[in-house]
């Protein structure tokens, strides 16, 4: 199909790479392996610069491609044995100087011990501020799956980052 | 949206990239570029041989084919010299077995 966009690979990458990094870094939780794949995703999308329509186009496929890889990076590790969870609480890059409370620092590492499906489904909510619907479109999962995933997802979420509040009250 | 969510989407806003990240996605860039160059190159290589074998046998069948059209001519006119030579032997064997029956006529007539 004949479209007008042009498509600049390097404006895409200005205007995407947070994106796409924070994606995988949220996925993952190791900031090398996210870096490596928002390149992974980037050097796809120039193969496949042609096949872009449009921007919305190619934010929407850099964000499917970027969960799927970091789903793929995610699988080789469970492969290979290494402790994913241990890593993303160390590696999680959460930086407290960066954060403007206690909690929404602490919310970043307590994501990375979710299961992969509900993270996957938050991050796109939190993060992307996509709706269930967009999200199901880019996870290529059934709403209802998608919708279940956001609400167990918080649930979990909230109850543990209030036992985290106990604790940190008791702490104070 | 309550409040705890209003916290999370805070906590989740996305970080600014490494400061790196572009500048080594565009030195693996032209790294691939350069690595696909090179069998665009053999490809090149590859189709002008092919070509250049192809004018090869194209120019060999050719002359093989004017070779052939001579030779065949060469024989066409061959056959028809040896035609034209039977032709002449017949007509001067003729002549000669004329001029043969005229002088045993004379010889019988002399005789008489």
């Amino acid at each position: 199909m004949a479209h007008d966009w042009q498509p600049d690979f390097e404006q895409l990458v200005d205007e995407h790479q947070s994106m796409v990094f924070s994606l995988a870094l949220r996925m993952t939780g190791d900031r090398g392996l996210a870096e490596e794949i928002a390149q992974d995703v980037f050097l796809e999308l120039d193969r496949k610069l042609g096949k872009m329509e449009s921007a919305a186009h190619a934010c929407f496929w850099l964000r499917r491609v970027a969960m799927n890889r970091s789903a793929d990076a995610l699988r080789r590790r469970k492969v290979r044995g290494m402790d994913l969870w241990v890593e993303i609480d160390e590696n999680h890059g959460v930086r407290e100087e960066n954060r403007s409370s206690p909690l929404g620092a602490r919310l970043e590492q307590l994501l990375a011990t979710l299961p992969e499906a509900q993270r996957a489904a938050l991050v796109l909510r939190y993060q992307e501020d996509l709706t269930p619907e967009e999200i199901a479109a880019t996870l290529e999962a059934p709403l209802a799956t998608v919708k279940s995933h956001l609400q167990r997802g918080l649930k979990l979420l909230r109850a543990k980052a209030s036992n985290h509040l106990k604790e940190y009250v008791r702490g104070v | 949206m309550d409040e705890f969510e209003e916290e999370v989407r805070q906590a989740f806003e996305r970080r600014p990239a490494p400061p790196g990240l572009k500048r080594k996605l565009m030195e693996r860039r032209r790294r691939v570029a350069q690595r696909h160059s090179f069998p665009l190159f053999a490809w090149r290589g590859l189709a002008a041989s092919i070509v250049s074998v192809s004018l090869c046998i194209l120019g060999a069948l050719v002359v093989y084919s004017n070779y052939q059209q001579r030779e065949a001519e060469k024989q066409r006119e061959g056959e028809a010299a040896r035609q034209q030579v039977l032709t002449a032997l017949k007509i001067t064997n003729h002549a000669l077995e004329h001029m043969n029956a005229q002088l045993a006529a004379r010889g019988r007539g002399a005789q008489q």
